[in-house]
């Protein structure tokens, strides 16, 4: 006959199993994106309530842990893409366009950013556009291109290799913040072509 | 009775607890953080004017993905010192305020076009010291500030000024400096 073990051990058990896949999973959630809340517009990602007062815990821990200031309701709303308009994950050895119109805003910015986040400003200091900057065409669209190599026209260069990621701010947008906008009101990531 | 089921009567206890346990640290997450917003911003709870935390252009700082276009400076508040007053002069570019609390993210903001005459104001207050302020008003001189109640004492407010081209870069970071945050002493007086 086998002999039982001993509730104590048990209960400890218990406890050790509850704290490590209690603590580890918070971990891991507050590392990644706020796993709630998040609208996916063609290529671009937002998440409408972080900047409000309705953030739900997720937003808050990730807010606080991520040391971010994220735009408030009001000010203006952050899309981040990491993916194009086909959802292929941007990769710096091919080429994009992006294009040819946002929402209505006030004023709006696009910025590339290298895989850790940081800005990757290219060899003439440029590493977005802004809507005042960017060229247009007789229609009033615009086509931002995104290579390592020189491009004519509205042309922000790649970091040297990896992935990466685009966010498009919207400042002073009107109405409800993110709520009403359509994934055909933003613009397209086409990806043109990929080298070696 | 047989080990097996006690281990996965344990192992149930493990789960439903371990559920528990992730709820608590995710909420208590914000009030533990040192390194936040709020943590990084200390040093400016004592000065009259905000600081900038992230340059036009790039440049070292702290925020995760900073935008290039504009300047963001912030200054931090405890409002157990007395209701907050910031002040902003604005141009023709945009100038967003945006005022968070420590652990209950953001409760205000405000752009530019509320300005008057090229000026934003506004006091920062407890629910408790706009009563008082309320009481202590005269009713024949209505007092013209504007007014916003903050969830929780501590808290920080944050300027974004736009600088849609890199020219416009110096005034941009120079207009977010320039914003002031002072502890009002008015309240006090009247009491």
């Amino acid at each position: 006959m086998k002999r039982p073990i001993p509730t104590a051990a048990l209960i400890l058990y218990a406890l050790l199993l509850a704290l490590g896949l209690g603590v580890g999973s918070a971990y891991a959630v507050l590392n990644g994106n706020p796993p709630f809340g998040s609208r996916h517009l063609g290529p671009w990602q937002t998440w409408p309530k972080l900047g409000s007062a309705e953030a739900d815990p997720y937003m808050r821990a990730i807010v606080a842990r991520r040391s971010d200031i994220p735009l408030a309701t009001g000010e203006g709303l952050a899309l981040t893409a990491q993916s194009d308009s086909e959802g292929r994950k941007l990769d710096s050895a091919c080429s994009y366009r992006i294009g040819p119109s946002t929402p209505a805003a006030r004023w709006w910015t696009l910025t590339v950013y290298d895989e850790d986040g940081k800005l990757a400003p290219s060899e003439l200091g440029r590493s977005g556009f802004t809507s005042p900057e960017v060229l247009r065409d007789a229609q009033n669209g615009f086509a931002v291109v995104l290579s390592r190599t020189l491009s004519a026209g509205n042309w922000l260069q790649l970091p040297a290799s990896g992935p990466f990621s685009v966010v498009l701010r919207l400042y002073d947008i009107p109405g409800a913040a993110g709520l009403s906008l359509n994934p055909e009101d933003l613009p397209a990531i086409e990806r043109l072509e990929c080298g070696a | 009775m047989s080990n097996l089921p006690r281990i996965l009567l344990a192992t149930l206890c493990g789960l439903v607890l371990a559920a528990g346990v992730h709820i608590a640290v995710v909420f208590m997450a914000p009030s533990f953080a040192e390194n936040d917003a709020f943590g990084r911003l200390q040093d400016t709870l004592t000065e009259d004017q905000a600081q900038i935390v992230s340059s036009p252009g790039g440049g070292a700082t702290w925020l995760p993905l900073p935008d290039p276009a504009t300047a963001v400076a912030a200054c931090a508040f405890d409002l157990s010192d007395g209701p907050v007053r910031v002040t902003a002069k604005t141009g023709q570019d945009f100038l967003s305020f945006s005022f968070h609390t420590k652990t209950r993210g953001v409760f205000f903001a405000v752009t530019d076009r509320a300005a008057i005459r090229g000026e934003l104001e506004l006091v920062v207050m407890t629910p408790r010291q706009l009563d008082e302020a309320r009481a202590a008003e005269d009713e024949n001189e209505p007092n013209r500030d504007v007014r916003i109640v903050a969830p929780q004492e501590q808290g920080y407010i944050v300027v974004r000024v736009a600088a849609p081209y890199p020219s416009e870069r110096a005034q941009a970071e120079e207009a977010a400096k320039a914003v002031t945050c002072t502890v009002d002493e008015e309240e006090d007086e009247a009491s």
